[in-house]
């Protein structure tokens, strides 16, 4: 145990906390956007403490700006212009834009 | 997974828990979902509405995702949510 159990544990701990967070997050999206929200900024907090990253699956689930998490048709809308994936959080107004691009073949 | 080893560590959001002791007698037998975290205290959705409890000096139980209950003392998992990962665990 101690320091040993530490430093080799704690990066995966943080990946199934930032899993169930966002679990709850998605569950909560409805009825409580505050408390939604708030399990967004803990995952995100989480991440930066442990230094990984969220996971793909994640990344465009919620509002880079406002961190809320974005139902597309509810609270996000989802428009494909110039090569671009253009999420606008209908919250804050933030625009998120991602490329388009073809999945390398590995 | 949560264990009863890493649950000091690992995420409380989400888990139901009950309130077994508290310095203030009114908080006893307070059971619910914790919905919330801070340094200091543990917000409980209850049915009668969301509880605020001071970690300090109480004693939770809570049910882990396989239905095992474990009792914490609060005073164990005192500290920020993100910290609690890297944090020392004391006898």
């Amino acid at each position: 145990m101690g320091e040993k159990f530490r430093s080799g544990n704690g990066k995966k701990i943080a990946r199934e906390r930032i899993d169930i967070l966002f679990h709850y997050a998605r569950l909560w999206a409805g009825e409580d956007r505050k408390r939604s929200r708030s399990c967004i900024l803990l995952a995100r907090r989480i991440a930066m403490k442990q230094r990984i990253r969220i996971p793909k699956r994640y990344r465009r689930q919620f509002c880079s700006n406002c961190t809320i998490f974005l139902v597309p048709g509810s609270n996000s809308r989802v428009r494909i212009q110039h090569g671009k994936v253009i999420v606008t959080c209908l919250d804050c107004g933030h625009t998120m834009r991602y490329p388009v691009v073809k999945q390398h073949a590995r | 997974m949560i264990t009863p080893e890493n649950v000091l560590r690992h995420e409380l959001i989400g888990r139901n828990v009950l309130v077994v002791h508290a310095t203030n007698p009114a908080q006893e037998g307070i059971s619910g979902m914790i919905v919330d975290e801070t340094k200091s205290m543990i917000s409980i959705l209850t049915s009668v509405g969301l509880k605020h409890v001071p970690k300090k000096h109480t004693i939770f139980r809570v049910t882990l995702p396989d239905r095992v209950q474990v009792e914490l003392l609060g005073s164990t998992i005192i500290g920020r949510p993100e910290k609690r990962i890297t944090m020392r665990i004391r006898k």
